[in-house]
């Protein structure tokens, strides 16, 4: 095992200034060398070592220190605690447009990119048309970046960044622009780089992305390590923390209103066994829903992946179920989806109440549940197969 | 392990020679730069470095020889006498105010990737100064060719005198550079500043018409014995060293390291600022 990266206790400060005298003395204190007298503590005792080929997720929240991390190890900034050792060519592709400048065109930003890489003008000269192939990006690549999408700017940035094959790849964030036929490209070379002994440093917000490539997973929380471990771990570690931070936000739901109001509601949703579910375990959900004039109402139940794509629906009305009346003049509802044929993932489940005909929706109560397990199937539902 | 002011760290431990070429790489791209940017979109492109000091010598020649009547300074034309000196200082006045503001430039590289952040300090004044000599060149032929006596031999001695100000010039412009990241007022704080200091410099006058008693405090000036050594060598055709040049090559050598000193402590805090 030959050890690329090793990261002792590391930490990065960043200079707090406020008003003009702070930076004078900012600046006294830096050339005196004594450091930044007020700081914020962006990053602190991160520790870690990366093999050849290993894979390495970086997650947490937006301000959490993961760019700051990337950085470091980048070496576009030096830490402020702790040692960094890295050992190899890095190629770094930290943020939109990194390092390219807006004025010059695709052609005269991959000649910087390349001398940046320490590459000689022969060797810039062919590397330069698999560079342009690989982002294909057409004739836009005579133009200057600024009047490139952000999607041809990742499409040029991921060309540089991995021409080289590096060795350590740090991409902060990237794969979340490009289209989905580039967004593949990307994932291909990686696996091919990962399956050639590549080591990579992966930050997103994409759990998929994470699970997909990293073998483990740091979560980094307000510039500290909160679990580093196996990716799929740490990713549920890390949804799960999401949901009871989205479920403490949730507002209840406002029984009063819906009374005096005069329409139907949904009263409640609860989910049963309850927001975790295993793949291919039953989820029942059900809960109560007003009436304003003691008829029956339609209740609609969808089911929508984490970012609003519908997955299933199916009402009350749909499979001609009468609701059972409660005592206080509401009507209870409850519907089991067997062997749950959802992938792992985050999904949110809809219920709307609607009239008793069904023309009219009422209101949306939302609830996310998580499906956990290890599968490596792709998408969403698992449909029934057989090889033959 | 604790460290309050730690160096830049390259981003591999490759090499020194690799890491050498590719500063060398670097510095090429961004003097380049330097040099298109100036005239990008400008239709006469690089010409215009040979025009705007042609432009202004015609114009300083119709100011003082025309309406002035100048007469002759030090037994040369009054133009030629000013022309000497007033290019060198406009080159380094240009260098200065350009480098300082020359990092904002390359605030998306400095965020995003490693690299020695003083490079572009360096392409900056030697893309400034790159021009500003070559005009001063086109200036010494086209007053030649206008019968002036100018000594082109005595260019042996101004281009080292030159390049010693160039390393002078750099040094300063590390500093100022670095400051301005962190106090934006230092770019606008220079310009009196410079203007002052042209005219307390020999520039327009030579030093034998100041007051006597002022002539000391002047004669401390750098710039002005740079001048002083220019007009030596382009209009005397004095080409003999004297001690006073080596106390200037070690003088500018040491504003250099003086700059890069406070360069390289503001430097990893670049990214944050700018």
């Amino acid at each position: 095992m030959i050890r690329l990266l090793a990261l002792s206790d590391v930490g990065k400060d960043y200079a707090k200034v406020e008003t003009d005298g702070s930076r004078l003395r900012l600046v006294r204190d830096l050339l005196l060398g004594r450091g930044a007298a007020q700081v914020f503590r962006a990053l602190q005792g991160v520790s870690f070592e990366l093999q050849r080929g290993a894979s390495l997720g970086v997650i947490g929240e937006n301000g959490a220190g993961k760019s700051t991390l990337l950085k470091i190890i980048a070496g576009v900034i030096p830490p402020t605690h702790g040692s960094v050792d890295v050992r190899g060519r890095v190629g770094a592709l930290l943020e939109l447009g990194s390092g390219f400048h807006p004025e010059y065109t695709g052609l005269a930003n991959i000649d910087l990119a390349a001398a940046m890489l320490g590459l000689s003008r022969a060797e810039i000269a062919a590397k330069r048309d698999e560079i342009i192939a690989f982002a294909d990006i057409g004739e836009h690549i005579h133009e200057p970046i600024k009047h490139y999408s952000s999607g041809m700017v990742v499409r040029l940035g991921f060309a540089v960044a991995t021409t080289l094959r590096p060795d350590v790849l740090i991409t902060d964030e990237v794969l979340a622009v490009g289209d989905e036929s580039f967004q593949k490209k990307c994932i291909a070379w990686i696996e091919s780089y990962l399956a050639d002994g590549g080591t990579l440093l992966l930050c997103s917000h994409s759990m998929y992305h994470i699970q997909k490539l990293c073998r483990h997973a740091l979560w980094l929380k307000d510039g500290r390590v909160e679990r580093y471990g196996a990716a799929t771990e740490v990713t549920q570690a890390y949804l799960a923390f999401h949901e009871e931070k989205s479920a403490g936000a949730k507002q209840p739901i406002a029984v009063a209103h819906a009374h005096s109001a005069g329409v139907y509601a949904i009263q409640s949703l609860d989910l049963l066994p309850g927001d975790r579910v295993e793949e291919g375990g039953d989820l029942t959900l059900s809960g109560e829903v007003y009436s304003p004039d003691g008829r029956a109402p339609t209740v609609l139940i969808g089911i929508v992946r984490a970012d609003g794509t519908p997955v299933f629906g199916v009402s009350t009305d749909m499979d001609g179920v009468q609701l059972r009346p409660t005592a206080d003049g509401k009507y209870a509802y409850s519907l089991t989806l067997q062997r749950l044929a959802l992938l792992p993932g985050k999904y949110f489940v809809h219920a709307h109440a609607m009239d008793p005909e069904a023309s009219r929706l009422f209101d949306d109560v939302e609830r996310s549940f998580i499906v956990s397990g290890e599968t490596r199937e792709l998408g969403f539902v698992r449909l029934p197969h057989r090889w033959d | 392990m604790v460290d309050s002011t730690p160096l830049r760290q390259p981003p591999a431990p490759a090499a020194d020679a690799v890491a050498q070429r590719r500063n060398r790489a670097l510095f090429r791209n961004f003097f380049r730069r330097e040099l298109t940017d100036r005239y990008l979109g400008s239709s006469t492109g690089l010409a215009w470095a040979l025009l705007h000091p042609l432009a202004l010598l015609a114009v300083y020649y119709f100011v003082f020889t025309m309406v002035y009547r100048a007469g002759a300074m030090q037994g040369k034309s009054f133009l030629l006498f000013v022309a000497v000196a007033l290019w060198p200082w406009l080159a380094a006045q240009e260098g200065l105010q350009r480098a300082t503001v020359s990092l904002a430039g390359y605030a998306g590289l400095i965020r995003k990737v490693a690299f020695p952040h003083e490079l572009v300090i360096y392409a900056s004044v030697a893309a400034t100064l790159t021009l500003q000599f070559t005009g001063y060149l086109a200036v010494l032929v086209v007053l030649a060719l206008f019968g002036e006596p100018v000594h082109f031999e005595g260019l042996l001695l101004a281009i080292p005198l030159w390049l010693a100000m160039a390393v002078a010039v750099t040094g300063l412009a590390l500093a100022f550079a670095a400051l301005q990241v962190f106090m934006r007022d230092v770019e606008h704080v220079m310009m009196p500043v410079l203007m002052i200091v042209m005219y307390l410099t020999p520039i327009l006058y030579p030093l034998a018409m100041v007051p006597e008693g002022l002539r000391p405090w002047m004669a401390m000036n750098p710039f002005g014995w740079f001048v002083e050594r220019l007009r030596d060598t382009l209009l005397d055709g004095k080409l003999a060293l004297h001690w006073g040049d080596g106390l200037a090559v070690a003088g500018a050598v040491a504003v250099f390291l003086a700059g890069l000193w406070v360069f390289r402590r503001l430097s990893s805090y670049f990214e944050d600022f700018l």
